[in-house]
């Protein structure tokens, strides 16, 4: 190994633990929130990419037809629980919140397809589509059981993971797309060419990743939001809804995940499972930050990122046992140096 | 239901079962097969996840491991299938052996990704290692013979997996009744409470760990002779999760859940195999997976604890025979009374910044009781925990019994004869009453994993089970030694933990509030059964916030405040002192 | 009690009455989830048009029962039992995975039944009890197909890079048995996952040994993630692959760094430039036009025309074997077996078919084409 490819396999591991870390960082977000370790949050990614690819294609995406049916399921939950709690005044905000604003938007989406829109405007479209997805999983899958155990919480996460997988099956089909790039700047770094979209994506990471850190640790609402993931009764006790906190959480998270899958469908080709891998890796990256940091987080998935470039290079049969088999070192390591937290105990 | 009535309808079940594939049709034998080599994997994944509370994402590896060993074995050296058999056995045992011996220390999250890293490391290597095939795998597996029987029907096979299923389940049923098994419930009551019991949590651990490798590993080795086809693809990470599925829809905490688990997640496959093209045709093929996790999280909804404990509601209680005297178990030599016990030298403890107890140092004499008195945050639950190994000393020496325990472990100081109860009451609201007790005799006894599964160790358990339902009926509570720890009121937990510490017959008891929410008729037996226990020449230091309590019922009493000792001596000199008055009772009296 | 309950429910939901039925059973398994799926979802399109194509055999209804096994070999195996054990099918067809198909195989040749293959399947059966064939090319045809074409354009060495699975596996392996002497010499065996996001190493290694092609051992969409590095690590050799390539979203996503591809494939991939007297052209047509009235949309790959290939194999064999025996009974089976290991220069999409006892393919030279892809499609190279 020469120094030459030494670089070329840094940069490369780099442009990879990008994607990872944008991933990390939502994954981050939601666990902060509501202790659900939220696999699905690589599926939306890859949902994303699929549906700008779609919208690119003149075609409605079958997402569309996907928000259509959660709305519909979501309102009727609620709807169905507002009624038994006696709270049928808030029903007509429900109806708004859960049914009517979806169905906008995938309406809009559904009329914007007609025109052929320009790629910003596809942009914005297929952001719009993917946000509403999570708040609406949360509101149908997660809610009922959001005081059971993290392990029946992971338990959900990976069999909604198995669902959107097969439905992204059946709506995209088993190919997979690259969408354009945003930008096809390209820059040199030290003789080796860096894509504008590779840059934009570690910018994104950067920012993300600053913005978070500065929001939950330093504001007031950050705060609210992770208290209600450390006790709710307690949050609940100093006046913080720990659904309203939840649905926060999941609507910040669609979206980073909506911006992840429109800034890595350019430079990977996404398929309908892709995000699976992507989301364990970054979840290692996410691990070796601590579950907690963002920085942590987005750092950890760069060095997964790396350490695959190397890998890979080194014994491309191997790669993957070489990057799972190193995670448990890493893993002793850090388990060793953390401040021993009191056990979850459970019954 | 009596035991004889369980054993009963449960000998009907194995019939039923016998007699099974001579009238169903041959594919509902196909899937019994498979259904059983799953419910075997299933079985080890509720022990190690339900019971013992280790989330593993790694099953399928270990499945994989057997199946490709007994793979080598006989379908590319040509050997016996029953070689093939002890090779995966050794070969899945050593490697889990070896993980678990590496991971196990790790806690929470970070030993649940453990399992995933290696769970996907082994699984990647299955197709890179040359000689086993690589992606297509290794076709023309022998069938396993049992003399000159060659297994090949469906039928013959299945009485085999399902022998080793039914021998597994009443095996498992036996060991999760014994000493060991008890010990394996108790995981999940954290750490702390299992060392102090004088239990090596990380052996146990690693006990059930290898277990569920084992268990695994039966499981590979049949699949590999009963599909005589093995691939990488049966073993990824996938399957891991669908066994952990198996054991959540069955009922994690229950060895039975492992096979209805199986049978469950089997079945619903095969159905919607069947009715989803009647529904939706050309793209039922996705469809199944999406309708089968929406089943299962619509199940995981309404029935999150599994379907065995959901059915387990309806069924009447089983009757159990209380124990009947029985051979003592051996007894500790209690030091003579007067001779020092106990020997706290300028103990220190920081965290941080902050000093929680600063140079003190108390003595503790055999057949006395000694209180700890202090306003709160005085460092009183802190040297408790010094003194009984939860917590690392920073400087200072601790003596027991004439030897120095200041570096040791918990588990050690436990086994010396230091019994403690907690300020949090730690107990396992599971478990029944007599079963919290017996974890306490657990240092007494010496039963191993073997002896428990197989029922070897019916005279030590009448043993213990006698001394534990004696301790009971001291503190109180001998009348329903069944009813579950956890519906007990709060003051009855606390004599249930002083049972339980009393069972394993300390030299000393270190009693953390023990009146802390107890009422005065409660507290006024309480202090009876610390007088009773005194006579009987039992040392005690305890921690206390009701003066009235303490000062009738201890020898001497200790001051600490701001982590310092502040003065000791009888109680009465005690409430007199200015000092103490000034710092804890507010002022002159 | 709770074993006795869970029995009975599996008993209720299991008892199927089944008597000898005049029509003819297929059972045809695929893999519409998992990661074959990209394979496996044209050979349900591809059974469909076959379906559309010729739907009865001698006035005698077939009747198709289509599973799916989720790229999972168990699954294919317990679908393989399934389909003769409880639908009591006179053949068995599937699948898309190899690891499946010889999953099958084994099922097949245990319960009796005869079954066509149609993914590549290793190793040699019983000449004396063979129950099975298989209707692709087998890989180690593809590849010497492949570097004739290398040898013919004075390539020498060259870099191997393929899927981390059994056909990246089938393919080197085909590429080494290739060798033979000084023609022609594999220098590396890289591999890569079908999710991978980068092969950049994989790439370095390879140019590292200065190959004057690479030959590629993916499939589908994905196999153009190592020609988009070659590109832009400036490689300037030549570059092969083989059928597996053939696809539009392949080409879509390669881009300019796919052109000038040379892969073999069948001849159905480029019907309209075959010449007219060619063995495969009007039976192509044909199976475009049925595919498109099945499917609602054209022919884009070359893995739909297997399963096409086979039940023409299918038809014509059991159009012979009934007129000895009738449908549903072990007698059929055992005729159609016989049938079909009786094919004679049967003239499919893919190939000419030939087979005999003792082995699992019938195909030969004829079988396969070299095609380049230029400016987007795919051009006849002969």
């Amino acid at each position: 190994m020469t120094p030459d490819i030494a670089a070329i396999l840094a940069i490369d591991g780099i442009a990879s633990g990008a994607v990872y870390a944008l991933v990390a960082i939502g994954t981050v977000l939601i666990f902060t929130v509501t202790r659900v370790i939220f696999i699905p949050f690589g599926d939306i990614a890859a949902f994303t990419a699929l549906t700008l690819a779609a919208l690119d294609a003149k075609q409605l995406p079958g997402t569309a037809a996907l928000v259509a049916v959660l709305a519909c399921l979501a309102c009727a939950m609620e709807s169905v629980a507002l009624v038994r709690a006696g709270a049928a005044r808030a029903l007509p905000r429900a109806i708004l919140c859960y049914l009517a604003l979806p169905l906008i938007v995938v309406g809009i989406v559904w009329a914007a397809v007609k025109f052929d829109p320009p790629l910003p405007v596809r942009l914005v479209l297929t952001l719009m589509l993917i946000t509403p997805i999570a708040p609406l999983l949360d509101r149908i899958v997660f809610r009922p059981i959001a005081d059971g155990s993290v392990l029946l919480l992971l338990t959900v996460s990976v069999a909604l993971h198995f669902a959107l997988v097969g439905l992204g099956l059946m709506f995209f089909g088993p190919e997979g797309v690259r969408t354009e790039p945003l930008t096809s700047l390209s820059t040199e770094i030290g003789g080796i060419t860096v894509s504008g979209q590779t840059v934009l994506i570690l910018l994104a990471a950067l920012l993300f990743s600053v913005l978070l850190f500065l929001f939950f640790d330093f504001t007031l609402i950050g705060k609210a939001l992770r208290a209600t993931a450390i006790n709710r009764t307690g949050a609940r006790l100093m006046g913080i809804r720990p659904a309203r906190a939840g649905t926060i959480a999941y609507l910040l998270g669609s979206l980073m995940a909506g911006v992840s899958g429109i800034l890595i469908a350019p430079v990977n080709t996404i398929f309908y499972d892709s995000g699976f891998l992507i989301g364990l890796k970054a979840f290692v990256g996410v691990i070796v930050g601590g579950m907690t940091s963002y920085p942590g987080a987005a750092l950890g998935a760069l060095g997964v990122g790396i350490l695959e470039s190397f890998a890979s290079f080194e014994s491309s049969t191997l790669k993957d046992v070489i990057v799972f088999s190193l995670l448990i070192p890493i893993l002793l390591w850090l388990s060793f140096g953390a401040p021993h937290s009191d056990e979850e105990i459970e019954e | 239901m009596t035991g004889a009535q369980t054993r009963l309808v449960a000998a009907a079940a194995v019939l039923c079962l016998l007699i099974a594939p001579f009238w169903l049709n041959p594919f509902s034998v196909t899937l019994l097969n498979y259904i059983g080599i799953y419910a075997l994997a299933a079985i080890g994944l509720a022990l190690l996840t339900g019971v013992g509370g280790i989330i593993s994402f790694g099953q399928a590896a270990f499945v994989g491991i057997a199946a490709y060993s007994t793979a080598w074995v006989s379908a590319a050296n040509g050997y016996s299938p029953w070689l093939g058999l002890a090779l995966a056995i050794v070969m899945t045992c050593a490697i889990a052996g070896i993980l678990g011996f590496v991971t196990l220390r790790l806690q929470g999250h970070f030993l649940s990704l453990s399992t995933v890293a290696w769970g996907l490391a082994i699984y990647f290597l299955f197709g890179n290692i040359d000689g086993l095939g690589n992606y297509n795998g290794i076709s023309n597996i022998p069938p396993i013979a049992i003399g000159s029987l060659l297994l090949t029907e469906s039928w013959q096979i299945y009485l085999l997996i399902w022998g080793i299923v039914v021998a597994v389940l009443i095996l498992c049923y036996n060991l999760l009744d014994s000493r060991v098994g008890r010990a394996m419930r108790a995981l999940r009551g954290g750490n702390t409470l299992v060392e102090s019991l004088g239990i090596s949590a990380f052996r146990i651990k690693l006990l059930t760990f290898v277990l569920a490798a084992f268990l695994g590993a039966l499981s590979g080795w049949l699949y590999a002779h009963l599909s005589r086809f093995i691939s990488p693809g049966p073993f990824d990470a996938g399957m891991g999760i669908e066994y952990l599925m198996m054991a959540m829809v069955g009922g994690a905490g229950s060895v039975l859940g492992g096979v209805v688990g199986a049978a469950i997640v089997t079945l619903l496959k095969n159905s919607v195999q069947d009715y989803l093209p009647l529904i939706a045709r050309g793209a039922s093929g996705q469809l199944e997976i999406v309708a089968f996790s929406a089943l299962f999280i619509l199940f995981l909804q309404r029935a999150r604890q599994g379907i065995v404990p959901f059915l387990a509601g309806f069924l009447p209680e089983p009757k159990l025979a209380v124990p009947q005297p029985a051979a003592a178990l051996p007894r500790r030599a209690q030091p003579a009374p007067g001779k020092l016990l106990l020997k706290v030298d300028a103990v220190e403890r920081r965290f941080g910044g902050l000093v929680a107890v600063n140079n003190v140092s108390f003595e503790v004499r055999a057949g006395e009781i000694l209180g700890l008195i202090g306003p709160n945050g005085a460092g009183k639950s802190t040297i408790f925990n010094l003194l009984t190994g939860a917590l690392r000393v920073n400087g200072g020496e601790i003596a027991f019994a004439g030897r120095p325990i200041t570096h040791d472990p918990q588990c050690h100081i436990a086994r010396a004869g230091v019994a403690r109860t907690f300020q949090h009451v730690k107990l396992r609201p599971r478990m029944s009453l007599l079963d919290n007790v017996l974890l306490g005799t657990y240092a007494r006894t010496r039963s191993g994993l073997l002896a428990g599964a197989l029922r070897l160790d019916r005279a030590e358990e009448a043993s213990a089970r006698y001394a534990a339902l004696c301790e009971l009926q001291r503190v109180g509570l001998g009348e329903k030694p069944f009813e579950l720890a956890g519906n007990l009121p709060l003051g009855n937990q606390r004599l249930l933990e002083i049972a339980r510490a009393l069972a394993a017959d300390p030299a000393l008891l270190v009693l953390d509030e023990p009146a802390a929410g107890l009422r005065r008729q409660e507290k006024l037996r309480l202090a009876e059964l610390l007088r009773a226990l005194r006579k009987d020449n039992l040392t005690i230091l305890l921690v206390e916030h009701d003066m009235e309590f303490v000062m009738t019922l201890v020898d001497r009493i200790v001051v600490l405040d701001f982590g310092s000792k502040l003065c000791e001596g009888e109680p009465a000199a005690i409430r007199g002192d200015a000092r103490v008055q000034e710092a804890y009772l507010g002022g002159v009296a | 009690m709770r074993k006795l309950m869970s029995l009975t429910a599996l008993l209720a939901g299991l008892m199927a009455a089944t008597a000898a039925r005049a029509e003819i059973t297929i059972g045809f398994v695929t893999s519409l989830s998992g990661n074959g799926s990209s394979i496996g979802i044209p050979y349900g399109k591809g059974i469909a048009a076959a379906v559309e194509y010729r739907g009865e055999v001698n006035g005698e209804k077939i009747r198709l029962i289509q599973l799916d096994d989720g790229s999972d070999p168990s699954a294919a195996t317990r679908n393989a039992r399934k389909l003769i054990e409880e639908d009591k099918v006179d053949i068995l067809i599937g699948t898309a995975t190899a690891p499946s198909t010889i999953a099958m195989m084994a099922v097949a040749n245990e319960l009796k039944v005869p079954m066509i293959a149609v993914s590549p399947v290793v190793g040699a059966p019983n000449a004396a009890d063979q129950w099975g064939i298989s209707v692709p090319q087998p890989a180690g045809l593809l590849v010497k197909i492949v570097a004739d074409r290398m040898k013919r354009d004075h390539m020498k060495n060259i870099g191997y890079i393929g899927f981390s699975d059994a056909w990246g596996d089938l393919v080197y392996n085909g590429a080494k048995a290739a060798e033979g002497g000084e023609d022609i010499k594999i220098l590396t065996n890289e591999r890569y996952a079908r999710t991978d996001t980068s092969v950049t190493g994989q790439i370095l290694k390879i140019m590292a040994v200065h190959p004057d092609a690479v030959l590629i051992g993916g499939s589908g969409t994905q196999g153009a993630l190592p020609l988009l590095t070659l590109a832009e690590r400036g490689f300037k050799g030549k570059t092969y692959g083989t059928v597996a390539l053939v696809n539009p979203d392949f080409v879509r996503v390669g881009g300019k760094a796919a052109e000038g591809i040379q892969v073999s494939a069948g001849p159905v991939i480029v019907a309209e430039q075959l010449p007219d007297d060619h063995f495969a052209k009007k039976l192509a047509l044909a199976f475009r036009a049925a595919y498109q009235k099945a499917n609602g949309a054209p022919t884009t790959d070359g893995f739909s025309a297997y399963s096409f290939d086979a039940w023409l194999i299918f038809t014509e064999a059991a159009a012979r074997a009934l007129k000895s025996a009738k449908p549903g009974t072990t007698d059929f089976r055992k005729a159609l077996r016989d049938e079909i290991l009786n094919t004679k220069e049967l003239a499919g999409v893919h190939a000419v078919y030939n087979f005999k006892p003792g082995a699992y393919h019938g195909v030969d030279d004829r079988s396969l084409v070299i095609v380049k892809l230029t400016n987007g499609a795919w051009k006849y190279e002969p």
